[in-house]
């Protein structure tokens, strides 16, 4: 017999052997499947987040904000400024010459959450280059609201995570009441999280002087250069140009490595906890199975495919293990809404769904298999140290 | 010879899979302790925080400033002890430095944040410099400046006769007494701020406010914002302690997932060790009989099994809770507010006893009940 088939022939008496040692086995299954629930799951958070931040960013969308500052929130662009920003080459225009760009302000808007505790989100002033700036932005219910009047419409994630933001309901800010008009969607992206109304309304009710920021819609993606320049030439401006991929890495990125790390090291304190059990079901079933293994061996079963099936079977056990998290991490958490701090302000919250991804499966089907080799190598390896002899006579 | 004895012995007979055990409740008490440590952290800070200080802020972040007459109203509020106002200003100090600075009444300030601490002369150095500065030892270490030091921020904030360039005298040091290699700032004086700059005149961004009884911190609170309710600068005043909770909270739904990690990690670590216990035990029901024959009760064979069980469990869970508290500072990259306190050792020593008894139950039971003549003749299996 080729060691392959001893493997094999060795592999399935092991298994059709399992339900002899059900704890043994139940240990790893269960082993793995907490640490493959646990790791996908805050892994999804990550990824959800991740994919909120970058959907729908386009690299031919710009976002003009002052010199030094790194953020919307803390630039701030005067009514000349936002001009000429408009009248630079490179912007994509109507038929009639108009700059498909909008200047903008951000504030905050307060809002409560299911459990009842304060929150804010953005709300953005804007105009009406609105949805053309913004083609993915699309109005789902009632209607845009009215420059001049206390309304705003607001997104369908931050409508569905939040309390009381109904078509109809009102937001007290500032200076009273605002009505909610309008429901929009945004293919998933972090303006749904957003509440949006007229800049120049906001402004006046805020007595605000200047906008924060100018998001523009270039010619092409190649035109950037061109912008940029055009906006360095000119002594009166003082601002940077960004792609909006960029910029949203820049804002998002670090929330974004923080969910990751912490991901990552609850992942791996589980991992290693869950392979020293390994470890030991492994070792206390080769120590009850010293006999069976020696009888094998005197039968002539080489070395290699005894250990190889051992560790095969442990990796088997994991496998399910995996399975079954995977599973559970599914049913429980994929698709659901959640909302952290991370939106276009440091204290705005960004709703976004978890999101387990075929990645992060495959990176928990390897996990779970590491746990599985490494848990059955060593006392497979220890089982055939001793001498046939030896082994045979124990107990 | 106590059972302890006997018991530890008994923990030895199979090194590996002691050591293997206790491993793997060592990392799932150090995971337990760095969770808990973020909740601890999370819920000093908000013990810690006064209830005897208000902050009055806009109702909305985004606001304009309040003007400073407000001062006096919410000082006539009954109940309120004394009143700071505060304004921000920015400079620039040879490129790229930016210094902030605090602008207020510094001695009606200090009184009221206790965490900063500031001696009568350089108060009083600040009462007699109008354009006097007080900073920080931190500040002093990385800027080389010492008290007697002329400097010029340059700011946004432009004067009255249209510069941007604003001098000031370092009259003295105080102290943060938390963090104080992170404090970075420095007060001056309000009214040298005020006369001067062109734009937000007569206005404060925050106003502190001292009670007189932290019991009636949130009648206070709800007095001094409805005194402003029908005005253009609604107010929302809250207590330190308040505010504190709220920043807490601000993470979102990421409570949820550290209990659900907790959860699973217990339970992961309750079947992996109780199904260890079971097969130990079975493998020493013989000996047990021999215990039994000798002699020991029903009772004392129980308190032996417990006892390996508790003697594993507690070692291990202060193991991994130590390490909890020795990788705290390398947890503190990812989250700052992880303290892993002595509540966090209680709480993780309580969950390490119920689960020992837990895993060791049925196996407790057995030893309780074991007929001698079965268990003399029970093989090893």
């Amino acid at each position: 017999m080729n060691i392959a088939r001893q493997i094999l022939a060795l592999t399935a008496v092991g298994v059709r052997n399992i339900p002899y040692r059900r704890g043994n086995s139940a240990v790893i299954v269960i082993g793995s499947a907490c640490v493959v629930a646990v790791l996908l799951s805050v892994l999804a958070m990550a990824t959800g987040f991740e994919r909120t931040i970058q959907a729908d960013a386009r690299p031919d969308r710009v976002l003009v904000i002052t010199n030094g500052m790194d953020t919307e929130g803390s630039s701030s662009l005067s009514r000349e400024n936002a001009d000429l920003i408009q009248a630079a080459p490179g912007i994509k225009r109507d038929s009639a010459g108009k700059a498909i760009a909008s200047a903008e302000v951000v504030l905050v808007a307060p809002v409560i959450r299911r459990n009842g505790s304060d929150a804010y989100i953005t709300l953005r002033g804007s105009d009406e280059q609105l949805m053309l700036v913004r083609p993915e932005l699309r109005l789902v219910a009632g209607r845009m609201f009215r420059p001049g009047l206390h309304e705003l419409i607001i997104g369908q994630a931050a409508q569905q995570q939040f309390r009381g933001l109904e078509l109809g309901k009102v937001i007290r800010l500032h200076d009273g009441d605002w009505t909610i008009v309008g429901t929009f969607t945004a293919g998933d992206s972090v303006r749904e999280s957003e509440a949006i109304a007229d800049a120049t309304t906001v402004m006046t009710a805020y007595q605000l002087g200047a906008y924060n920021s100018t998001t523009a819609l270039l010619a092409s993606e190649s035109s950037f250069a061109m912008f940029g320049q055009a906006l360095k030439r000119d002594p009166s401006l003082k601002v940077s140009v960004m792609r909006e991929p960029d910029y949203l890495e820049l804002v998002s990125g670090s929330i974004h490595r923080w969910l990751k790390s912490v991901a990552y090291l609850i992942g791996c304190i589980m991992g290693i906890g869950a392979l020293f059990g390994a470890l030991n079901t492994m070792y206390s079933a080769m120590a009850s199975r010293q006999n069976e293994i020696a009888t094998l061996r005197a039968l002539g079963f080489s070395p290699v495919a005894i250990v190889s099936a051992i560790v095969l079977e442990a990796v088997l056990l994991s496998l399910v293990g995996a399975f079954v998290g995977i599973a559970m991490a599914y049913a429980a958490f994929n698709g659901q809404a959640i909302n952290t701090l991370g939106g276009s302000l440091w204290d705005t919250q960004i709703v976004y769904t978890l999101s387990v991804s075929p990645p992060l499966v495959l990176l928990a089907i390897a996990l779970a298999g590491s746990i599985g080799i490494l848990g059955g190598l060593f006392p497979a390896i220890r089982s055939i140290r001793s001498t046939i002899v030896d082994a045979l006579r124990a107990p | 010879m106590n059972s302890f004895t006997l018991a530890w012995a008994n923990l030895w007979r199979k090194p590996v899979r002691t050591v293997l055990t206790a491993l793997s409740i060592a990392m799932a008490f150090l995971l337990i302790g760095l969770l808990q440590g973020v909740n601890a952290g999370f819920a000093e800070s908000i013990a810690k925080a006064r209830r005897d200080v208000l902050t009055t802020d806009p109702r909305l972040r985004g606001s304009p400033p309040m003007p400073i007459a407000m001062m006096e109203q919410i000082r006539k509020v009954p109940g309120v002890a004394d009143v700071a106002p505060r304004s921000y200003f920015m400079g620039d100090y040879r490129t790229p430095y930016t210094i902030a600075a605090i602008a207020t009444l510094p001695r009606a300030w200090f009184k009221l944040r206790r965490q900063f601490r500031v001696d009568e002369s350089a108060l009083q150095a600040m009462e007699r410099t109008r354009n006097g500065m007080l900073v920080t030892p931190a500040m002093i270490k990385q800027f080389g400046w010492k008290v007697g030091d002329q400097l010029t921020l340059r700011s946004r904030e432009l004067k009255a006769d249209g510069s941007g360039d604003w001098s000031f005298e370092i009259v003295g040091v105080f102290e943060a007494l938390i963090n104080p290699d992170n404090a970075f700032f420095t007060l001056i004086d309000y009214s040298y701020l005020d006369d001067a700059r062109i734009t937000n005149r007569g206005t404060v961004d925050r106003f502190f406010v001292r009670i007189a009884d932290p019991e009636r911190s949130i009648a206070t609170a709800t007095a001094i914002d409805t005194l402003f309710t029908n005005s253009s600068h609604q107010t929302r005043t809250r207590s330190d302690q308040d505010r504190a909770e709220a920043e807490s909270k601000q993470m979102g739904d990421i409570g949820f997932f550290t209990n659900a990690v907790l959860g699973a990690v217990l339970f992961m670590i309750l079947f992996l060790t109780a199904n260890i216990t079971r097969q130990s035990f079975q493998e020493r029901i013989s000996e047990f009989g021999v215990l039994k024959a000798l002699g020991f009760s029903g009772g004392a064979c129980l308190r032996l099994a417990l006892t390996e069980s508790l003697s594993v469990y507690l070692l291990a869970a202060g193991v991994g809770l130590g390490l909890a508290s020795l990788l705290t500072p390398l947890a503190r990259e990812i989250h700052s507010a992880v303290h892993v306190t002595g509540a966090v050792y209680l709480r993780g020593m309580t969950l390490a006893l119920a689960l020992a008894i837990a895993s060791a139950a049925i196996p407790c039971w057995q030893a309780y009940r074991l007929p001698v003549a079965g268990a003399l003749s029970a093989r090893i299996s």
